[in-house]
């Protein structure tokens, strides 16, 4: 017996967008076909975040979280090697863990009993004997992820077993990423929790922003601007009008920044515990005068961060007009504790959906989506053409770079989704459809 | 640690007395003239009521098997909500002042209702350990709706000038993703 499935048909997205001109049509925002699509040929290849290393500190812990919109399971093995499987039973599909995060020696279905070790094995099955001869336990287990690797404390995973290896997927993004995860010799943690919540829009228009948007920095965040300014009265001529560089990827990644000499934290306690000399001589001058302490970054297709709090943040997509955003925070390990606790502090006051900045984020998203409903409005052409034709390589950051204030790392973005969109995938192609039976992987 | 999983208190209290009607009254009028200073958006009013040491503080909830109970609320030093100074909330109110809040502009409706009160004196601090639950209902723009419900836990203190003071609140949102796209208002 075949299981293979007849895919909804794909679309050529090819016509919404004119990237040359810096045009994109709206409808990639809402329409529930081009949703579906996504998940099948944007994230189910993609290499997506899970979860931080310092998640994981015994066999047996694990976290559990979402990979598009499919649950999954990360936890540590008794090998102590990371695995990642689907949260889904294989006798009927519920999910074998509800708990968010915790300690465990196996995940046991609720449903009817079925149990599987922390390497995803199934290991008991209740009212075996009356299960005939041909029940082949062994190949049973939790599907796994066809792929887990880290960078610098970050763990990513994908279902694709063609994808290229994560170091590859990520180019010479790691060289901004390192800005962030690469200060300290000891690396990076989190600190216990995540912010979860949830937003009245499109993941995109936030992984957008993140990899390209400090335009609507003096606008949308003019009041937090006010409050973090020295005279309380807003900011100066200089930050609104601050030089920087805008870096695109053409795996689709994005990061912009300020460039000053004099770059420093925002937070007071975070400021005085660098050692910017040492920051210079570990990333390099042109690091530490730009992606370092500010700016934005996403990685393809939904993680972003901020340096400058050590905000990490995955966009799950919960359908064409919805996103859960999940948000760690980011510390240096061997920040003293006074330090990290003031890194938190900054982060949850600044970011997170009581963030003095972050506030404003979710009005202007879930506003955007809101119009988007609309036939007219919700077809229209929108503007992404600040910084076109200005791009280039500038000799001090890797790959093509633009100004600060441009769309250029959103037209990367959307180039990239388009090309991920009309290429089939690799659980498409006819020979892996035929050859999937019963007894193999049934993805 | 948050105070929320103490002993139950209605039984310890016994027959009720005058003074604990009294207490009650004082507490429960107190907590709607709070309400009331949040729904009108008088912010730098309502931090009037706060005392200078405060910790104003709303961990995450987290699900959690039923053997790892203790770790479903957030811990001090974690991710959290809220985790904020009187200075920190001046901060933020400050920003609502600006008149750049977009959030926030046109503002939101919202009618934040406070019940369930118990309080508990502590006869050794000279201050009290009141409970309660909110709920905040939040109306936004046109059809926008948000319901914030939850329990706080409040050490609160006699101060000879001001009255009773917020020192300590913790507040348990009964939320684990925050079903809102932010919280532009306080608890």
């Amino acid at each position: 017996m075949t299981l293979s499935r007849t895919p909804e048909p794909s679309a050529d997205v090819s016509g919404y967008f004119d990237l040359e001109r810096g045009l994109v049509d709206r409808t990639i925002f809402s329409d529930g076909a081009l949703y579906r699509q996504e998940l099948r040929r944007i994230f189910a290849p993609s290499w997506l975040f899970l979860a931080h290393e310092s998640q994981f500190k015994k066999p047996g812990d694990f976290f559990t979280t979402f990979m598009g919109e499919d649950p999954v399971i990360v936890t540590m093995g008794r090998d102590r090697r990371l695995r990642a499987f689907l949260n889904a039973c294989r006798h009927r599909g519920m999910r074998v863990c509800r708990a968010d995060a915790g300690a465990t020696k196996a995940f046991t279905c609720s449903y009817h009993g079925w149990s599987y070790d922390t390497s995803g094995k199934l290991i008991n099955v209740p009212n075996g004997e009356d299960y005939p001869g041909h029940f082949e336990q062994d190949k049973w287990g939790l599907i796994e992820v066809a792929q887990l690797d880290t960078y610098k404390g970050l763990v990513f995973a994908t279902w694709s077993p063609e994808a290229p290896p994560l170091r590859e997927a990520l180019g010479d993004m790691t060289w901004y990423m390192d800005a962030m995860l690469d200060r300290d010799p000891e690396g990076t943690e989190v600190v216990g929790g995540v912010h979860k919540w949830v937003l009245e829009g499109n993941w995109k228009l936030a992984a957008e922003q993140f990899a390209s948007d400090w335009y609507h920095v003096n606008i949308s965040h003019a009041s937090a601007l006010m409050v973090l300014s020295p005279t309380g009265k807003g900011p100066k001529k200089d930050i609104v009008q601050t030089p920087g560089r805008q870096y695109t990827d053409p795996l689709g990644h994005g990061a912009g920044f300020p460039t000053h000499p004099k770059s420093r934290f925002d937070d007071r306690v975070v400021h005085e515990y660098y050692d910017y000399d040492a920051l210079r001589e570990r990333l390099g001058d042109a690091r530490v005068e730009g992606p370092t302490t500010t700016g934005h970054a996403t990685i393809f297709p939904n993680f972003s961060y901020l340096p400058v709090n050590g905000s990490i943040r995955v966009w799950h997509p919960k359908g064409p007009d919805k996103m859960e955003v999940w948000a760690w925070a980011l510390v240096d390990k061997s920040m003293p504790d006074e330090v990290k606790n003031a890194q938190r502090l900054y982060n949850l006051r600044t970011f997170g959906p009581t963030g003095i900045f972050e506030q404003d984020d979710g009005e202007n998203w879930s506003e955007c989506q809101a119009t988007a409903g609309g036939f007219v409005a919700g077809g229209m052409t929108l503007n992404y053409q600040m910084g076109l034709g200005l791009e280039a390589q500038d000799g001090v950051h890797p790959g093509t770079t633009g100004r600060l204030y441009s769309d250029g790392a959103a037209r990367g973005f959307y180039t990239r989704w388009r090309d991920l969109m009309n290429t089939p995938a690799w659980h498409e192609q006819p020979k892996a459809a035929e050859s999937r039976t019963a007894e193999e992987d049934p993805r | 640690m948050s105070t929320h999983t103490e002993e139950p208190t209605a039984v310890a209290y016994g027959a009720p007395a005058l003074e604990d009607a009294l207490l009650h009254f004082e507490v429960q009028r107190f907590y709607s003239l709070e309400a009331q200073l949040l729904d009108q958006h008088r912010y730098a009013d309502w931090l009037e009521l706060f005392a200078d040491d405060l910790h104003y503080w709303a961990p995450v909830r987290t699900n959690r098997l039923r053997r790892q109970q203790s770790l479903a609320d957030g811990a001090p030093g974690e991710v959290a909500i809220f985790d904020e100074t009187k200075a920190s909330l001046a901060w933020r109110i400050r920003r609502f002042d600006s008149g750049m809040a977009w959030a926030e502009d046109p503002p939101s409706r919202t009618r934040h209702l406070i019940t369930n009160v118990v309080v508990r004196p502590d006869d050794e601090s000279g201050q009290y350990v009141a409970e309660s639950a909110f709920l905040c209902y939040r109306n936004r723009l046109e059809r926008e709706v948000d319901i914030y419900a939850g329990g706080r836990t409040d050490v609160l203190r006699r101060d000879a000038d001001k009255g009773l003071l917020v020192a300590r609140r913790t507040i348990l949102l009964d939320q684990n993703v925050l079903l809102a796209k932010n919280i532009s208002t306080f608890l």
